[in-house]
């Protein structure tokens, strides 16, 4: 058995009967959100709390660096049941042997591992799995588009409802959108700028068709592609200048407030997420935009997109494993037949009140004709494509995005050349990663390194 | 022994018993463990594995490990002695016999009770760019010439300066023991010095300021000490200033990526507890040397004090 | 040291009144912020005083935000065609020109008007719910000074997020009462821990007692993340890690600065009261407890003071140690503004600051004789 501890559980689960006899088990849930996104999950959580009186699932709001908070309890030894973590998490998590494999319980239901993620439109599958073995469920999705603000198009004699299609045509735009003070030459507005919001740079480079990680070896400057994306990055600081850059910056407001730049026009085009229209009905109602499919980069390839999810995993060491399941379970289920608001269930339910798609392939009819999200079907489309990329499942990820946004710093700032900085982060990735397969070779996890045990 | 020293040595152990097991429990055995984990591929999650100095020679070659600790020799070497220059200056004024003073003391002291973080978040406030309080003063004075205040905390060259700033403002506390150390400087001696002709200047440097110069030197190292080990404000200041959820790097571009930020993600978010314990023993080092040229240089005072 | 000119005097008065003003803006910024409504933290020009504004909408005078204002002229119109028709909008002069008959002009507006809306947190609006597109002029707008003292009570609830009901109820008084916790059981446990070991360093003549108390002495040195890792592991066997426990118990257990504080102290009484009660058979211990305790409680003060202040803003170890929200300290529940969704709510959090350094400084001002003292000497006997 690969997991000692999946013994353990075993044992603890004979006993658990006997627990139970008093009342539900208590399943300890924590997760990150505490806005109108831990009401809709606690709606979710009520519907499943009530579906049965087996199991009672808690929500412990643990707002603000949740996987740092899940590692360090793990490591004390003393986990919530279930873990809302963000995807990137997976693979650093399972092979730091901090999350629990969800084999078992999926073999337990008599199906396979195929089976079970044949449900998830394919990235999502992905997102759930980590060298071979699933440790994840979904809990919301995301997935990235373009938005672009058709005030301003108008205002530039763009059709607004037209998004640039091509690279080349996002290029032009971008300029053409781009306005100075015609007395002092100070940037008004622009029409498109990297760093915001800056999250994720290296969607840049995937969106170049290029690839951090080609799951032996890191490939982030020596994959031309990514240096290509960084060096398109550094035109616009070369464009817009970069003192130009940082004066209009200082004017930007937090990008979740009325002050942020695409909501008070100081950009016309931004890259964010499906969940962005909750933030616009929030900060700016009434914005004239539109939601749009990525510009064809790669040529033929025009259903690029980002997907982003929330997980669910179950660390090593939970109390109630098989409960935890058991709602996992339930969050990436969904009645496909559901015809009213009542009907809804899992993760339609979680997603129809959190204004978000389903990461589920079969949407139930409720759900699509009446989903709050104005462009539903955007969100969908973006979604099921072959060509929708996620963050690289490497374990060293936390160090990777650290490097990824340093050298984007030095890049956009203009303190190196784009394949100086690459070069730098490579050079000390490839150190990294040869320590940490140097260290997982130490103790001896030979499936996560995806090698056989020498004899 | 004899019976009598026996029962004293007992007597003795038995006051400091609660220390004897709390320093063996919350130093001596931590202190050892990290020496231990220093030299081990070491995760909390599994056990660890001896891998010889292999951690040490990594810290050798890692940029960062470099970066951090001149980060923090920036910060500690710019913010100590204008601390303590601030402070003493402070410390003269008030001693001018001044009406008012305790109420200046308060004024000055108060900063440095506030909790971290609502000081941080302040300055953080203050710091931003646009709706800060800083840029609004300062742009009274630039506008004329056409200048902007800087982006401070978002702007990679003015972010360590603004942690100084703020800084600054917590020094109260040295202001409150410089005082006293004045206070304590025998009236005869400033007499007898303006009798000879002294200036108020000259007073101060050969009056004043012998007769405290220990006590300014003992709390510069103690500022430098605590000023190597700079972590909350950096920390909280990194997220709230980028908000790119990755405060753990010192943003922006690593300007403030502290010696002990990077110690803490290295040991909490990756997981690398026998590095971060072999970057924990080098600031030992670093800061057993700093104490060590410390209590020299203020040798009299420190054995007065012992 | 006293200037011996008028005009010494007078610049000494100036560079004080000068930095005092420095070292106080900052808290009156603080207050100040936090008795704005949000979009006032977040205006231009910079202001020291909180307001509120009115306007007349629909015939009827209410507050109202200030949203933007309007750069260029144009007209507040009704889309009459495309994917927006039906819809109130704003559109400049130019764009008016360019498509004619695209729009049905509702009224015109100069540029520098501001668009507003009715402020409508006393209840729910009054008004439509659709994007209303209220353009005035400034002159048209009112405005008072206002206090909003109603943010106090508004920070304290946000604080605990959305978790004040349900199993892991979070509120302003769990963190507060988390905060006390760990500093009165942290000042009780420093105060008797130290006491207790002090007398042992200071008053009673031991083999190894000087040794030993150098080596207490080098262990200020140690640096906390020295100490981290190992520590973490001693409370991970103890299953503290994600209580209050390790923020507290090793106070019990003292720490070299107090017993050092308190051993310069407790030098300083006279041998001869030991000596005396000695000769009557005291034990030592009652004449800890009996002479030097009673005769010792300035330092003991001190030392309590210092270790509130230090327990009520530590943030590493809570940091590292605390994981559930409702066994958060003040201190680190302060952060909570930050990360909800990336945006600040500066007001709420300002407010919350404020109550979080009020008993600190109060605390401050009833001690603060035997504070400054405490500071003084241990500062300068170091």
């Amino acid at each position: 058995m690969r997991h000692p501890t999946t013994i353990l559980a075993t044992l603890l689960l004979a006993s658990a009967p006997l627990a139970a006899a008093g009342g539900p088990v208590h399943v300890v849930y924590w997760e990150k959100w505490n806005g109108f996104e831990q009401q809709a999950a606690q709606a979710v959580i009520d519907k499943f709390n009530a579906s049965q009186d087996r199991i009672h699932v808690d929500y412990y709001d643990a707002t603000g660096q949740i996987d740092r908070k899940v590692i360090v309890v793990t490591a004390g030894g003393d986990p919530p049941d279930i873990a809302g973590l963000h995807e990137q998490n997976v693979a650093p998590f399972a092979d730091a042997e901090a999350l629990e494999p969800l084999d078992g319980f999926i073999r337990g239901e008599g199906i396979t591992n195929e089976e079970w993620l044949s449900r998830y439109y394919p990235v999502y599958a992905k997102i759930c799995t980590h060298g071979g073995h699933v440790y994840a469920g979904i809990s919301t999705p995301a997935v990235m588009a373009l938005y672009w603000n058709k005030t301003l198009f108008r205002e530039a004699g763009l059709d607004p409802d037209r998004p640039p299609r091509t690279l080349a045509e996002f290029n032009d735009y971008s300029r053409r959108l781009t306005k100075r003070d015609p007395k002092t030459g100070r940037l008004l507005q622009v029409g498109f700028l990297p760093q915001d919001p800056g999250w994720w740079p290296w969607i840049f480079c995937e969106w170049f068709g290029g690839r951090l990680f080609d799951g032996k070896h890191i490939t982030f400057a020596t994959d031309p592609k990514n240096v290509e994306a960084y060096a398109w990055i550094q035109s616009f600081t070369k464009f817009y200048t970069l003192d130009g850059v940082k004066q209009l910056s200082s004017e930007f407001g937090p990008w979740a407030s009325p002050a942020a730049p695409f909501f008070t026009g100081k950009i016309a085009m931004v890259f964010q997420g499906s969940f962005y229209e909750n933030y616009i009905r929030q900060y700016k109602p009434g914005l004239d935009y539109g939601m749009g499919p990525w510009p064809e980069n790669v040529p033929g390839i025009r259903d690029f997109a980002m997907a982003e999810a929330d997980v669910l995993t179950i660390p090593r060491g939970a109390r109630h494993p098989r409960e935890a399941w058991e709602f996992i379970k339930y969050m990436n289920t969904a009645n496909p037949n559901a015809r009213t608001r009542d009907e809804l269930e899992g993760a339609e339910l979680l997603d129809f009140l959190q204004v978000k798609g389903s990461p589920l392939r079969v949407w139930s009819p409720y759900f699509t004709n009446h989903n709050p999200h104005s462009h539903i079907a955007m969100v969908r489309q973006l979604s099921s494509g072959p060509h929708v990329v996620f963050v690289p499942q490497i374990g060293i990820w936390q160090e990777y995005y650290r490097e990824i946004i340093a050298s984007f710093d030095k890049v956009r700032l203009m303190d190196a050349t784009p394949e100086e900085a690459l070069d730098y982060s490579q050079n000390r990735l490839e150190a990294s990663w040869v320590r940490y397969r140097r260290s997982l070779e130490r103790h001896g996890q030979w499936a996560a390194l995806g090698e056989k045990p020498p004899q | 022994m004899t019976r009598h020293e026996r029962k004293q040595l007992r007597s003795g152990l038995g006051f400091t018993s609660l220390w004897i097991v709390g320093l063996g429990a919350f130093t001596a055995y931590p202190v050892l463990a990290s020496l231990y984990y220093s030299f081990c591929d070491y995760s909390i999650l599994k056990s660890p594995v001896w891998c010889g100095a292999e951690n040490y020679n990594q810290l050798i070659h890692d940029g960062l490990f470099w970066k951090s600790l001149a980060n923090t020799l920036f910060y500690a070497g710019l913010s100590v002695p204008l601390g303590t220059i601030v402070a003493l200056g402070l410390a003269v004024l008030l001693n001018c016999d001044m009406r008012g003073k305790s109420l200046y003391r308060l004024l000055f002291f108060m900063p440095s009770i506030v909790p971290i973080v609502a000081s941080s978040m302040l300055w953080l406030w203050i710091f931003n760019g646009q709706y800060g309080l800083m840029n609004g003063f300062l742009d009274l004075l630039l506008r004329p010439f056409g200048l902007h205040g800087p982006a401070w905390l978002a702007d990679p060259e003015w972010s360590k300066p603004a942690l100084v700033i703020m800084s600054l403002w917590g020094t109260g506390n040295a202001v409150v023991i410089y005082l006293a150390g004045l206070q304590g400087v025998p009236m005869e001696l400033y007499e007898a010095a303006e009798i000879d002709g002294a200036s108020g200047w000259q007073r101060f440097v050969h009056v004043a300021l012998p007769s405290i110069a220990p006590v300014v030197a003992f709390n510069a190292i103690m500022a430098l000490i605590s000023a190597m080990q700079i972590f909350a404000q950096a920390y909280i200041m990194s997220e709230g200033a980028n908000g790119n959820g990755n405060a753990s790097d010192g943003n922006p571009a690593r300007s403030t990526l502290f010696y002990t930020i990077y110690l803490f993600s290295t040991a909490f978010q990756d997981l690398r507890m026998g590095y971060a314990s072999a970057m924990a023993y080098i600031l030992f080092v670093i800061t057993a040397a700093l104490t060590w040229i410390g209590t020299r240089l203020s040798r009299g005072h420190y054995e007065d004090a012992v | 040291m006293k200037p011996r000119t008028r005009t010494g005097k007078a610049v000494a008065t100036a560079l004080l009144l000068l930095f005092s003003a420095a070292f106080v803006a900052p808290f009156v910024w603080l207050v100040s912020t936090s008795l704005k409504p949000i979009e006032q933290t977040l205006s231009l020009p910079i202001s020291f005083i909180p307001k509120a504004y009115y306007a007349v909408l629909d015939g009827r005078r209410m507050e109202v935000t200030l949203d933007f204002q309007v750069t260029q002229p144009g007209a507040v119109v009704r889309i009459l065609a495309g994917d927006d028709a039906g819809k109130l909008g704003y559109v400049s002069r130019k764009e008016l020109a360019a498509r004619p008959g695209g729009f049905q002009v509702i009224h015109d507006v100069d540029a520098g008007s501001w668009h507003v809306s009715q402020r409508f947190d006393h209840g729910p609006s009054e008004r439509a719910p659709d994007p209303l597109w209220d353009v005035l002029p400034r002159r048209q707008i009112g405005s008072q000074v206002r206090f909003r003292w109603r943010n106090y009570p508004r920070a304290l609830a946000a604080l605990g997020g959305d978790s004040s009901s349900g199993p892991n109820r979070a509120t302003f008084w769990t963190f507060l009462g988390n905060s006390l916790t760990v500093a009165i059981l942290g000042v009780i446990g420093t105060v008797i821990s130290n006491a207790i070991v002090a007398y042992g360093f200071s008053r009673l003549k031991w083999k190894g007692r000087d040794a030993f108390f150098a080596l207490t002495l080098a262990t200020m040195m140690v640096p906390f993340p020295v100490l981290m890792v190992p520590l973490y592991g001693i409370f991970k066997a103890f299953h503290m890690i994600g209580t209050l426990m390790p923020l507290w118990l090793p106070t019990w257990f003292g720490s070299a600065f107090n017993i050092f504080l308190m051993r310069q102290f407790f030098r300083t009484i006279p041998e001869e009261l030991s000596e005396a009660a000695r000769i009557d058979g005291c034990s030592e211990w009652r004449i800890f407890w009996r002479i030097i305790v009673p005769l010792s409680t300035p330092v003991l003060v001190v030392a309590a003071l210092f270790h509130f202040i230090f327990a009520w803003n530590d943030f590493l170890a809570p940091l590292l140690y605390l994981t559930r929200k409702d066994t958060y300290t003040l201190a680190i529940a302060l952060q909570s503004y930050q990360s909800q969704n990336g945006g600040v709510q500066w007001h709420y959090l300002m407010a919350a600051s404020a109550v979080t350094i009020l008993p600190v400084i109060v605390l401050f001002l009833f001690a603060q004789k035997s504070f400054i003292r405490g500071i003084a000497t241990t500062g300068s006997k170091g």
